[in-house]
């Protein structure tokens, strides 16, 4: 037996498992090296994957959701149309998938539910859009600081993230029952 | 989605690797004539082979240039064990991801990939590659075989075997190992992952070669062997693979034709649409290969021991007869327990209560292996060397795991522990302690030939069998107790409550991989000592009678 083939076995062997082991971890939306902060509640988040719009029989199409920081919000996205659509949320305005926090595919079935579960541990801005159809399925989604929101309704909007720019007819913060009133919970 | 640039990189390396397969065959050095010396001019190809197949054949890359079968399972043992180590490091990783109840560091889909790649490489690229590396390196010689023909056959079955485990890797699949229907065409990464076709064309060519492989077994046993060996003196190493060869071909084709439609439902959904087929049929076509495979997986090893208990106990076996009864008896139970995979699925009453008795009484030929081993090292005087304490734990890993699998086959237990990981513990006690073990054992006693005349070190040897055994007790018996406590297997993160036992379990994950690694370093180490022993082992010389 060559000294080299031990060695080469072993070598083959070690690339072969660590190379595989990042291959797999490679998966769009996978790859995140951000982690889904804790949470204490949740909230229902229901949106109809259809390429007029998120929310496409209501008068706001792509409504503004406002949500909080430490709140694992549940995405139900129920398709409506038989095309295929994704669940992509991005730090910021802006629609890029390589900066995607979330990424879930949702099967061209109408009536397939895909679930995709998130809690934001930073406030600010995000956007929620489909790659597939970016110019008629993007909203923002604005994530309020948990603690601020909790004191009182008064002192809080300092610490929201700017909402200019955002055609919004609600106050901040804004409360679970408004929120439900605006419309993108009335459906759950 | 990257598809067509994926698809052109993964086909062209595809192709790269097919030509220069050829380019090899017919350009590069002959080694049989470094091997066979002078005579070699004067023998045909045939001869040749089956000159290097009865040879002392040690480790060398060389092999993927040759066709005999000794080549053949060097080859097959050389890459099963790269699996091994790809599959072992998604376990490792799917284990500390679940040190929290919250995934620490795992996303549900590349849990999934993981969970995936974990199982259908063990079984189908270290289980049954290395049941087959063991059956095309010890055959020929046990069975003195007088012609080594159809070479090529086996070294075209062996590169079906190598891609279909590469498309394995490549595909990222979701679905798991058993690539249910509905799930399995869902081509996105909510579903069965975007390739998920291309693990079912892996799997596919896994199959096809282990069942031409299964009758070149059977040919090499029943017409190629020597014919001063008769079928009452086989040894029962052979009568295991003759076992688990029938049990291939009797059940692999029809995973094949399941697999072959769930690619053309991808096109045309005909066969398992709710209208037409339904997805159980899928389920049901799935588990009539599904559960001979894993018996696939543990018979060869029942052999191994009966060949490996008296070369470590210095006596007979100690029935010879009831060793054949009893593998032969498996072959033939184990072929109708597969429903017992489907209790929950709505088969029936009557089917369940089949398949549950079918399922109890594969406990009685497994039992008389049992009491066989025991009443052989309980005659014989027994040496405690690296692969006789691999056997001693494999049988006792066999025993908690059997006993296990004859409590969950009861249709009520059945009900409450389906989906926990008390099946997970059941599997790994038998698939780690038995089939992996019993690999390991037959590797160490093989070493000095491998290594041509080296001997392991035996510290590391121990080290490696008492991490293996240390780490398999620890992971799956916290898995067993925290199963029958209700805790779900197959997913990427659990209820709080849960939490030792998959903290334990991740201990002893990581405690087997460290043994596993140890293993590797042996064989590194070896190749700097010296040449101390002949390349003899006991495995491949007469047996005790």
């Amino acid at each position: 037996m060559k000294r080299i083939t031990p060695i080469a076995i072993f070598l083959i062997v070690l690339i072969a498992a660590g190379g595989s082991f990042v291959y797999f971890l490679e998966v769009p939306g996978g790859a995140s090296t951000q982690v889904s902060a804790s949470y204490n509640s949740t909230a229902l988040i229901v949106l109809y994957a259809n390429a007029q719009g998120w929310n496409y029989n209501s008068s706001h199409p792509n409504p503004t959701i406002y949500e909080k920081t430490h709140v694992l919000l549940e995405f139900k996205v129920i398709e409506q149309d038989n095309l295929p659509h994704t669940l992509t949320i991005n730090p910021g305005p802006n629609e890029s998938a390589s900066s995607a926090i979330i990424s879930v595919d949702i099967p061209a079935v109408t009536g397939t539910v895909v679930w995709a579960n998130w809690s934001f541990s930073n406030s600010g801005v995000y956007t929620y859009w489909c790659e597939v159809h970016p110019e008629t399925m993007v909203g923002l989604l604005i994530i309020n600081s948990s603690q601020n929101s909790s004191v009182s309704a008064n002192n809080s909007s300092a610490d929201a993230p700017s909402a200019a720019g955002i055609n919004c007819n609600c106050t901040f913060p804004i409360s679970l029952e408004e929120q439900m009133l605006n419309g993108i919970h009335e459906e759950i | 989605m990257s598809f067509p640039f994926e698809l052109a990189v993964f086909g062209s390396a595809i192709a790269v690797i097919i030509i220069m397969g050829f380019l090899l065959y017919y350009f590069a050095v002959d080694y049989r004539k470094h091997l066979i010396g002078d005579s070699y001019s004067t023998m045909s190809k045939q001869e040749a082979n089956t000159f290097l197949s009865k040879m002392r054949r040690e480790l060398s890359l060389s092999v993927f240039m040759m066709d005999d079968s000794k080549s053949i399972g060097i080859r097959y043992l050389l890459t099963s064990l790269a699996f091994f180590f790809i599959a072992g490091l998604a376990g490792i990783g799917m284990r500390i991801s679940l040190w929290y109840p919250n995934p620490t560091f795992l996303t549900p889909v590349q849990y999934n990939i993981l969970l995936t790649e974990h199982g259908t490489l063990m079984l189908y690229g270290w289980a049954l590659g290395s049941l087959l590396g063991l059956g095309y390196y010890l055959l020929p010689s046990s069975l003195n075989i007088r012609k080594d023909s159809l070479g090529i056959v086996s070294s075209v079955m062996y590169w079906f075997f190598a891609i279909g485990g590469l498309f394995l890797i490549f595909s990222k699949s979701t679905a798991s190992w058993y690539f249910y229907y509905p799930l399995t065409d869902q081509l996105t990464e909510a579903g069965g992952g975007s390739f998920s076709f291309v693990a079912l064309i892996g799997v596919m060519l896994i199959v096809i070669a282990t069942v031409v492989a299964s009758i070149i077994f059977l040919k090499m046993i029943f017409i190629d062997r020597d014919k001063s060996i008769r079928l009452s003196n086989l040894s029962l190493f052979s009568w295991s693979m003759v076992s688990a060869a029938f049990l291939i071909i009797g059940s692999a084709p029809v995973s094949v034709v399941a697999d072959g439609y769930l690619i053309y439902d991808l096109v045309n959904p005909v066969f398992f649409q709710g209208s037409n087929g339904t997805a159980l049929g899928y389920a049901i076509m799935f588990w009539f290969w599904g559960h001979p495979l894993v018996y696939v997986a543990v018979i060869p090893a029942f052999g191994l021991i009966y060949e490996l208990l008296p070369r470590f106990t210095g006596t007979k076996v100690f029935s010879y007869r009831s060793g054949v009864f009893s593998l032969l008896l498996l072959m033939v139970l184990s072929g109708t327990v597969w429903g017992h995979h489907l209790f929950n699925s709505g088969l029936g009453t009557v089917w369940d209560l089949i398949f549950s008795s079918t399922s109890f009484l594969v406990a009685i030929p497994s039992a008389i292996s049992v009491f066989n081993w025991i009443a052989t090292i309980w005659v014989g005087r027994p040496k405690m060397s690296v692969p006789m304490l691999f056997v001693i734990n494999g049988i006792i890993d066999f025993v908690i795991g059997g006993v296990v699998g004859v409590m969950v086959a009861d249709v009520g237990v059945n009900e409450l522990v389906h989906g926990t990981y008390a099946i997970t513990a059941h599997f790994h006690f038998i698939f780690l302690g038995l089939t992996t073990g019993i690999a390991f054992a037959a590797i160490y006693t093989l070493f000095s030939t491998f290594t041509a005349g080296r001997k392991y070190n035996v510290p590391m040897g121990k080290a490696h069998f008492y991490l293996t055994a240390i780490g398999t007790w620890v992971m799956s018996g916290f898995w067993l107790v925290g199963g029958f406590a209700g805790m779900p297997r197959r997913v990427a993160g659990y209820f709080g409550i849960f939490q030792t036992y998959q903290d334990a379990a991740a201990i002893g994950g990581v405690i087997l991989g460290i043994g596993q690694l140890i293993f590797l370093i042996n064989f590194v180490y070896s190749a700097y000592k010296p040449v101390e022993t002949t390349n003899e082992n006991i495995l491949e010389a007469e047996a005790v009678s």
